[in-house]
C-alpha cells in the first residue's frame, strides 16, 4: 500500500519537476539528458561505439564525479541505426518525442545525420558536432559543426602543397559519395586558385575492396601527388596495390576522416612515406596536456579500452558541450547554449588551438601535415589554417 | 461479434492520434507500411512459396520513384504518385518473375538476393536522378488543398491506403486466384493438374508482391523524408521475411501482426545499442521454436478453434 505521505510527496516531485521540463526539455534540477543516434552495428559499429561510449560518455563520467554542471549531471542516451537513415529519423524522434533530450551530440556519417536535419532543425533541437565532414550541414541556427569540413580541408592541403611544396600535378582517388565528391569540388576549386587541374579522378565504390584498376589509371597519369578520399579498408589497399606495382614517384597524401591509426594497421609496411593531413594530435603519444589528460581518464575509467582517435573525438564534443552548458549558467536553455557556445573566444581545450567558434557555427578549422615514419604519423607542420 | 471487433480495430486506428503520444503515431505509421510490404511478400512466399530475400529492392524502387514524382511533379495528388509508384514497381516485378519461373527455393533465394543488391547499385549509378549516396530529401505531398507535413496526416494517409491493400488481400485470398496461388504451394503437380496454369499465377504473384511493396515504398519515402541507398541493405529484405515466418506463413492478420512485432522489437531494441543483433536474434528463434506456424495460427490454437495440424492456410 502506498502511504498518503508518500504520495504527497510523490505530487509535489511531480509538480516541482513538470514546469521546468516543460520550459526546457532535457533539463531538470539534477540533470540534464542528451542523446544521439549512431552505430553500434553495421559498417561504422566500431567508430560509433569508441565515440559515444568510451569518448562522450568518457568525459561526463569525469565531469559529473566532479559535481556535474551548475549541479546538474549529464545522462546520454543512445539508439542504434546501423547506418540506415530511416533508423536514423525514428531514433532522432523517439529521443526528440519520446526522451525528450535536451540535444542530439555527435551523431555519425552523412546519410544518418542529413536524414534527420530538417527535423532537429524545424523542432529547434541543437545538433552538436556531427561526425562527418561534408558541408551540407552548414547554414542552420541549430546545428554547431563538428570535423574539419571538406572545403577547410582541402583548402589547407592545396595551400600547403602547391603554395609551400609548389607541386604541379595532383590526382584523386575518391570514394563516389557525398564524402568523396565534396572533396573532390573543393580541390578542383582550390587547385583553380592556382591555375592548376587534376590530371586524374578516379572513383571507387563504397564497400568495394579491389581498387587495382584505379590505381593503374592514376599511374598513368604520372601525378606528383595522388590524394586519398577513402575510408581505411579501401585506402590500405590502395597503398598495397601502389607497392605492388612498385608505383614509386608519387606521394600518397590521405584526407582528415582517412588518417588514422586503424588505416596505418591495415596498411603495414606499404604505409611507409605516406602523408596526410592529421584532423587530431596522435592519441596515443602526443605530450598535449588535454591528450595525457584524456589517456588518463581513459586509463582511469575504462582501462581496457586502446586510446584512438574516435573515442577522442567523442570526450572532446563531451568537453565543448559541457564548457557552452556551463558558460549557459543555471538557466540552461536550447537557445542559451547555442548562444553559449557561439560566445567561443579562444578557448584553451589541451588537445587541439584554442577553439573560436562565433557565427559559422564551426568549431574545427585546422589540421596538420604528418608523415609515416615507421609506422607512426610524425608531424611535419605546426597547425596549417583554412581561413 | 467480428463486426464488434472490427469496429474496435477501426476506433483504435482512427483514434490513436488524438491518444498517444507523436512518436507513436510515427511509429504506427511504420508498422503500417511494413505490414503492407509483409502482405506483399506472404502473396509471393506464403501463398506461391516462393522465397525473396530482395524486397528492399523493391521498396527502394517504389520509394524512389514516388520521391521523385513528389520533387518534379508536385502538383500531383498523392494518391496518383502512390499509384504510379505501385505501377513501376509491378513492371520490374513483372521482369523478374518471369525468368525467375525457373528456380525454386534456395535458388530462387539467391535470385532475388542478388535483385536487391542490383536496385542499390542502380540507385548509385542513376545519380542524375536519385542523387546516389548522397541521398534524396522528399518535400511533403499535396492531396488536395491539404499539405501532408504533420505525422498525423501522414499516418491517416497510411492507414487509409493500408486498409485498403489489406481489404484487397483478403478477398484476393478468397477468390479462385487465391485458392489456385495456395494449390501452387501444396503442390505444383497437383495443381498443374486441376487445370492452373502454374507460369501465369506465379508470376501473378510476383506482379501483385511487387505492387503492394512499391505503394508500401512510396508511402516510406513520405513517411520517413530521406532516401539514400544505405535504406534498403539486405538486412532489411531480412526483416521482411522474418516479419511473415514470426506472423505466419500465408495469413494476412499473420503479416499484419508480424508487421508489428518485428518493428516494434526493432524499435525497443535499438537501446541496446550492439547488443541489439544479439537480442533480435535469439527473440526470432525462440519464437519459430514455440511457435512453428507463427503468431497467428499460435493466437488461433490460444483462442480454442478448431486446429488442424496444418491452419497456415487461414486468411483472418
Amino acid at each position: 500500500m502506498i502511504s498518503r505521505s508518500s504520495l504527497l510527496l510523490l505530487l509535489t516531485l511531480t509538480l516541482s519537476v513538470l514546469p521546468a521540463a516543460a520550459q526546457t526539455p532535457g533539463v531538470s534540477d539534477t540533470e540534464i539528458v542528451i542523446g544521439g543516434s549512431n552505430s553500434f552495428s553495421g559498417p561504422l559499429a566500431f567508430t560509433g561505439e569508441q565515440i559515444t561510449k568510451y569518448g562522450v560518455d568518457l568525459y561526463f563520467r569525469v565531469i559529473n564525479d566532479a559535481g556535474g554542471i551548475h549541479g546538474r549531471k549529464v545522462r546520454t542516451v543512445y539508439y542504434d541505426d546501423a547506418y540506415r537513415p530511416q533508423d536514423a529519423v525514428a531514433n532522432t524522434k523517439k529521443l526528440v518525442e519520446q526522451d525528450h533530450v535536451f540535444a542530439i551530440i555527435i551523431p555519425q556519417g552523412s546519410p544518418p545525420v542529413v536524414a534527420t536535419l530538417d527535423y532537429l532543425e524545424e523542432n529547434k533541437v541543437p545538433l552538436l558536432f556531427p561526425y562527418q565532414s561534408s558541408p551540407v550541414t552548414r547554414g542552420k541556427r541549430y546545428v554547431m559543426q563538428g570535423m574539419t569540413l571538406s572545403d577547410r580541408s582541402s583548402k589547407m592541403m592545396i595551400d600547403y602543397l602547391a603554395g609551400q611544396r609548389k607541386v604541379k600535378k595532383f590526382a584523386v582517388l575518391y570514394q563516389d559519395d557525398e564524402y568523396g565528391k565534396s572533396f573532390l569540388t573543393a580541390f578542383e576549386k582550390d587547385l583553380a586558385r592556382y591555375g592548376l587541374k587534376l590530371v586524374a579522378a578516379e572513383s571507387v565504390k563504397r564497400g568495394v575492396t579491389d581498387v587495382s584498376a584505379q590505381v593503374a589509371k592514376l599511374q598513368a597519369a604520372k601525378p606528383e601527388v595522388t590524394f586519398l578520399v577513402l575510408v581505411p579498408g579501401p585506402g590500405a589497399q590502395a597503398l598495397k596495390e601502389r607497392q605492388k606495382i612498385g608505383w614509386t614517384d608519387t606521394i600518397m597524401v590521405s584526407t582528415g576522416p582517412l588518417t588514422d591509426e586503424r588505416y596505418l594497421a591495415l596498411a603495414g609496411d606499404a604505409a611507409e612515406g605516406v602523408e596526410g593531413l592529421s584532423l587530431w594530435p596522435d592519441p596515443v603519444n602526443s605530450d598535449l596536456p588535454g591528450v595525457k589528460l584524456y589517456r588518463e581518464h581513459m586509463r582511469r575509467y575504462f582501462p581496457q579500452n586502446e586510446p584512438n582517435r574516435y573515442s577522442i573525438a567523442g570526450y572532446f564534443a563531451a568537453m565543448l558541450f559541457a564548457e557552452g552548458a556551463k558558460r549557459a549558467g543555471r538557466n540552461l536553455t536550447r537557445d542559451s547554449l547555442m548562444t553559449a557556445l557561439e560566445s567561443f573566444k579562444g578557448y584553451e581545450t589541451g588537445i587541439l588551438p584554442p577553439i573560436t567558434i562565433g557565427r559559422d557555427h564551426e568549431t574545427q578549422k585546422q589540421g596538420f601535415w604528418v608523415r609515416v615514419e615507421k609506422g607512426n604519423f610524425r608531424p611535419m607542420t605546426d597547425w596549417l589554417k583554412s581561413e | 461479434m467480428r463486426h464488434a471487433a472490427l469496429a474496435t480495430g477501426a476506433a483504435v486506428v482512427l483514434g490513436w492520434p488524438w491518444a498517444a503520444p507523436r512518436y507513436f503515431v510515427f511509429l504506427a505509421s511504420l508498422i503500417a507500411i511494413n505490414a503492407i510490404v509483409a502482405i506483399g511478400l506472404n502473396l509471393l512466399s506464403g501463398y506461391t512459396n516462393q522465397l525473396s530475400f530482395g524486397h528492399a529492392g523493391f521498396l527502394a524502387i517504389g520509394a524512389y520513384a514516388a520521391a521523385i514524382l513528389t520533387i518534379r511533379a508536385p502538383a500531383l495528388p498523392v494518391p496518383v504518385t502512390l499509384l504510379i509508384a505501385g505501377l513501376v514497381t509491378a513492371a520490374v516485378g513483372l521482369a523478374l518473375g518471369v525468368p525467375c519461373l525457373r528456380l525454386e527455393g534456395l535458388y530462387l533465394a539467391m535470385a532475388t538476393l542478388a535483385f536487391g543488391f542490383v536496385v542499390v547499385e542502380a540507385i548509385l549509378s542513376l545519380d542524375w536522378l536519385t542523387r546516389g549516396n548522397d541521398g534524396l530529401r522528399v518535400p511533403a505531398a499535396r492531396l488536395g488543398p491539404w499539405m501532408l507535413s504533420t505525422d498525423t496526416s501522414r499516418y491517416y494517409l497510411v492507414m487509409a491506403v493500408a486498409a485498403l491493400l489489406i481489404v484487397a488481400a483478403v478477398n484476393i485470398s478468397r477468390t479462385r486466384t487465391g485458392r489456385a496461388l495456395l494449390a501452387v504451394r501444396e503442390s505444383e503437380i497437383a495443381a498443374q493438374a486441376s487445370g492452373i496454369h502454374l507460369a501465369a499465377y506465379k508470376t501473378l504473384a510476383f506482379v501483385v508482391s511487387a505492387f503492394y511493396t512499391g505503394v508500401a515504398g512510396g508511402l516510406f519515402a513520405l513517411v520517413v523524408g530521406f532516401l539514400s541507398p544505405d535504406s534498403f541493405d539486405v538486412f532489411l529484405s531480412v526483416d521482411f521475411v522474418a516479419m511473415i515466418i514470426v506472423g505466419g506463413l500465408g495469413s494476412i492478420l499473420g503479416s499484419v501482426v508480424g508487421a508489428a512485432v518485428i518493428t516494434t522489437l526493432n524499435d525497443s531494441l535499438a537501446g541496446f545499442q550492439n547488443y541489439r543483433p544479439l537480442i533480435f536474434g535469439a527473440i526470432l528463434i525462440t519464437s519459430m521454436l514455440f511457435m512453428p506456424g507463427g503468431i497467428a495460427s499460435a493466437l488461433g490454437k490460444i483462442a480454442g478453434a478448431r486446429s488442424r495440424p496444418s491452419r497456415q492456410g487461414d486468411d483472418r
